[in-house]
């Protein structure tokens, strides 16, 4: 370890998590002389995905629920609860390595700046990635009832009264149920759960979503930029409860019914046109074996390749700055007693970070059922999808008063597909703003999901469950010269580019005068290996 | 999104790249030169067809090549379809829709001119045949069948190798064309279970053609032509058209805006009643259910135009007389203009929502006017202050014609 303090390093980065680790992607070819280290035994930090085991022990360490010690890490209140074997199959988890669970799971939208660059990066091709398939809505069995009725109204609307007719059967049962969220013309086309008037209402949003940003529509939005997207999408688009419910579940935004238009059309467009970028039939991916962590750890691995020292295991202990009127360079003390001297020390959001406490809840489920009917193909040519989306809107789920829980619930299930879990299960992550409440309302949802795909009255079983919550922000960095430290990532489990803007600053910091360089693009580089020609005939 | 954020640069070739080129080009004119050296010593060897191969690949677009190619197969890599041979048949040209299509079916029947019969093994006359010529018979049967697997191991690969080809060059008409001939030399010489196969697997390739690209029209008409081959008696087929049909839908639902699939859907209307045996009622009902289904697309579509021809050629399949094409033969005027008024009225709820799509507003115009001709009257009063109206807004949506809309108003007493 003492060679570690011989020289000045340029860059001190502490945890891997993901921006952190876009940072050192991005100076990986710079030949500046990079430490990175994480507390952790694994990479990833706040985005790692761990097995079982790992995943014991992570909840031990951050079980606290000290409000003082929780407010300042990222990851308090955890809780493991294990069932396998003891429900009615007496159905069994396999063994831990079998298991890779997102701590924070994200999709990332394929109009995505993150993709753009891990493309130019060439970091794009070791990392697997996968299609998000179907976007579903929640339906409790009491809104299937009164959508039934309403239907009955437009019947003479209908394609095919056969079908209507088994519409009607299949909801006078009373069972919840998920619905597709439409959005493109053809979902609206085909879908047989809107009347023929709001599908044209839902048609001219969706028409004017993808084209807001021009001249001649900023009229429409502008002056409401600040307001709620919902009380925009009423007042102009005369949208019904119904469909803005289903546009603010879109907007993927645990915060959606506090989003402002501004926001929510940018995140609405995204989705919109992130459709069939890649292929048809998906408008989003997800990293295979466990999402964000893989990227990070690809993007470490450029950084290593590119020359830097990596240390697991070693976390920052305290730092000073040596000459307070040279102010050159900072002092890092690692919790391995080494001191380090460097230009620059990044860091996340950790046990360093005083927060305005902003948290989410999570549960995490481990179910003893593929759940094949949430990951088919809708469209011929698309790839399997691998992860579902399910949005529960405020006041879906019940509430152990027997009132409802007024928040949004956003959820991701992942299918074996992933690598997260063995052929035969699934992996159920559920997310909401934290409040009181806020774990039993997410039991709640999961249990109504599992009620909502169960086939011939067999629900899935949960074999494991973990819940914890975890800092949220929409902040800003803290640049205070000699240190910079990014916030906590913001409560979307869509993956937002803002984060990257931060990694950009953190960039233009590391490399000092040398951003001004005409050849310096940021992170543009060529294969490492010298490409051949392209040999053509035989 | 063009360079994902790398910038481009087009530099002058280094001395390397030069030398790389010429090295190629060398290759390519001595590949040439031998293929042009083989064919006019008239040796169609397998020497030359592996050259060929080699060419092709490099350049599809050389059809000479594709013909000396066709000429080493007929020459020898295929065996000679026997005298005696009753498998032979050509696919007589008809019903194919398109003109480069009759012409394909022209090539391949008359296609191979250039095989001459074996000579017949010499058969003795007189008594029953002795041993030695049943010997002689069963070694021609043996033959006949080692050749037949042969031929179609030979034909299988060349057809995997000008799919793969084309995935490279999808749009070269020489590959699609030797294709072409040979499904037709596998149509001649096989036995139909397996040139039915080869067929149909033809079918799945244009199948997943249109998957990668549904509006190409090409490939539509190629499918047709399949679909043709494939309803034949010659290979035992029947008709497809609920299938197709069926078809139509699916890519209708997949993309709504698509020419070739309603035009295919309208194309196979006719046979599809003809063949469910539909009487007035059902036709009805038939009807009725295209009329919803085109109305729920241009619901969510109106600005599409594929919508409104669809939506055009069922009213106009309705009040003209289309005499075989009918949809629904047995109905009197009276049920007619029902028809054609609930159809204005349901496209006049679309201009709720809708106030600035030009084929509205067009479709209301014709259809009014459609309707006046049907119940042989004029327009009325209402119907003539509506007729102004949307006029006026076609003027103003579509300026370009407004010679037309002149036309209209004067022809109508409109102004």
């Amino acid at each position: 370890m003492e060679a570690l303090s011989e020289s000045t390093w340029d860059v001190v980065i502490c945890g891997t998590g993901l921006q952190q680790s876009m940072l050192a992607l991005a100076l990986s070819r710079s030949g500046k002389k990079i430490l990175h280290v994480d507390p952790n035994k694994y990479y990833g930090g706040p985005d790692a995905a761990l097995s079982l085991q790992e995943l014991e022990g992570w909840a031990a360490a951050h079980s606290s629920s000290d409000e003082q010690q929780a407010g300042q890490a990222v990851f308090s209140n955890s809780r493991i609860i294990r069932n396998d074997g003891a429900g009615k199959t007496k159905k069994k988890l396999s063994f831990p390595r079998a298991y890779s669970l997102a701590l924070s799971p994200q999709i990332i939208y394929t109009r995505s700046e993150l993709l753009a660059q891990l493309v130019s990066s060439k970091a794009f091709s070791q990392v697997e990635f996968q299609a998000v398939g179907s976007f579903y809505i929640f339906r409790p069995a009491s809104t299937a009832a009164a959508a039934a009725a309403e239907e009955e109204e437009e019947e003479g609307e209908e394609v095919g009264s056969e079908e209507g007719q088994q519409e009607q059967g299949q909801r006078q049962r009373q069972k919840p149920s998920l619905a597709r969220i439409p959005s493109t013309r053809e979902d609206v086309f085909s879908t047989t759960a809107i009347p023929s008037r709001s599908k044209r209402h839902l048609m001219k949003f969706l028409k004017f979503v993808i084209d807001y940003e021009a001249e001649e529509q900023s009229g429409t939005w502008k002056p409401n930029a600040d307001e709620p997207l919902a009380e925009f999408l009423r007042s102009q688009f005369k949208l019904n409860e119904e469909l803005i419910g289903y546009i603010l579940a879109l907007t993927l935004r645990l915060d959606a019914p506090n989003v402002s238009t501004r926001e929510g059309l940018a995140v609405i467009r995204r989705h919109l046109t992130s459709m069939g970028m890649f292929g048809p039939g998906f408008a989003a991916v997800y990293p295979k074996w466990g999402g964000m962590g893989e990227i990070a750890q690809v993007a470490c691995r450029a950084q290593a390749v590119g020359g830097g020292v990596y240390v697991l295991g070693t976390g920052v202990r305290g730092t000073k700055v040596p000459n307070a009127a040279k102010y050159e360079e900072v002092e890092v003390e690692l919790s391995s007693d080494t001191v380090v001297k460097t230009r620059l020390l990044v860091q996340g959001a950790g046990d360093n970070m005083a927060t305005d406490g902003q948290k989410m809840s999570r549960l995490v489920a481990i179910v003893s059922s593929p759940l094949d009917s949430l990951f088919e193909t809708v469209v011929e040519g698309a790839p399997l999808p691998v992860v579902a989306v399910v949005a529960f809107t405020q006041g879906s789920v019940p509430s152990p008063e027997g009132s409802s829980f007024e928040q949004p619930i956003l959820t991701t299930v992942h299918s074996s597909d992933t690598g997260e879990c063995p052929a035969g299960q699934s992996v159920i992550y559920l997310s909401t703003l934290s409040c009181p409440g806020a774990s039993e309302a997410l039991d709640s949802a999961l249990s109504s999901l599992l009620e909502a795909t169960a086939e011939e009255g067999e629900g899935a079983e949960c074999l494991f469950k973990v819940v914890y919550e975890q800092l949220v922000s929409s902040g800003t960095p803290i640049d205070e010269g000699r240190t910079f430290t990014f916030p906590p990532s913001p409560a979307a489990i869509a993956y937002e580019d803002d984060v990257l803007s931060q990694v950009r600053r953190a960039w233009e910091k590391a490399m000092g005068a040398s951003t001004k360089d005409e050849e310096v693009e940021y992170m543009v580089f060529a294969d490492r290996e010298a490409i051949g020609d392209d040999d053509v005939g035989s | 999104m063009a360079s994902h954020g790398v910038a481009r640069t087009t530099g002058p070739r280094t001395e390397e790249r030069r030398k790389q080129d010429l090295q190629k080009i060398d290759k390519y004119r001595a590949l040439e030169d031998g293929i042009r050296e083989e064919v006019s010593n008239k040796t169609y060897s397998p020497k030359t067809f592996q050259l060929t191969t080699k060419l092709l690949e490099l350049n599809p677009e050389y059809y000479t090549i594709w013909n000396a190619r066709r000429r080493c197969l007929t020459s020898g890599l295929l065996s000679r379809p026997s005298a005696s041979s009753s498998r032979s048949r050509g696919l007589s040209s008809g019903s194919p829709t398109n003109t480069s299509s009759t012409s394909y079916a022209d090539a391949l029947s008359s296609s191979s001119a250039a095989t001459t019969p074996l000579d017949p093994a010499p058969r003795t006359t007189g008594r029953s045949g002795t041993t030695a010529d049943e010997a002689a018979e069963d070694k021609k049967y043996s033959n006949e069948k080692e050749n037949l697997e042969k031929d179609v191991g030979f034909l299988k690969e060349e057809l995997v190798w000008t799919a793969r080809l084309l995935k490279g060059f999808p749009k070269c008409y020489w590959i699609w064309n030797y294709r072409l001939w040979l499904l037709g030399e596998a149509t001649k010489r096989f036995p139909v279970p397996t040139s039915r196969r080869i067929w149909e697997n033809e079918l799945a390739l244009v199948s997943q053609m249109l998957t990668k690209d549904n509006r190409n029209f090409h490939a539509w008409g190629y499918r047709r032509f399949v679909v043709g081959a494939l309803e034949r008696e010659e290979l035992g087929g029947k008709s497809m058209a609920e299938s197709e049909f069926e078809y139509t839908t699916k890519m209708i639902h997949w993309s709504l805006s698509n020419f070739s699939a309603w035009h295919n859907r309208s194309k196979l209307i006719p046979r599809l009643l003809g063949e469910r045996g539909a009487d007035d009622k059902k036709r009805q009902k038939f009807l009725d259910a295209e009329l919803d289904l085109v109305r729920e697309a241009l619901n969510v579509g109106p600005e599409d135009q594929s919508l409104w021809y669809y939506h055009q050629f069922l009213i106009l399949n309705l009040i003209n007389d289309v005499k075989q094409a009918t949809i629904v033969p047995n109905i009197t005027v009276e049920q007619k203009s029902e028809y054609v008024q609930r159809e204005i009225d349901d496209i006049k709820d679309f201009l709720e929502d809708y106030d600035d799509i030009k084929w509205i507003y067009e479709a209301l115009l014709e259809y009014t006017l459609a309707l006046a001709k049907l119940e042989s009257r004029e327009a009325t009063t209402s119907e003539k202050e509506d007729l102004k109206t949307w006029l006026t807004k076609l003027r103003e949506l579509d300026p370009m014609r407004k010679g037309r809309w002149d036309d209209v108003e004067k022809e109508y007493g409109l102004n």
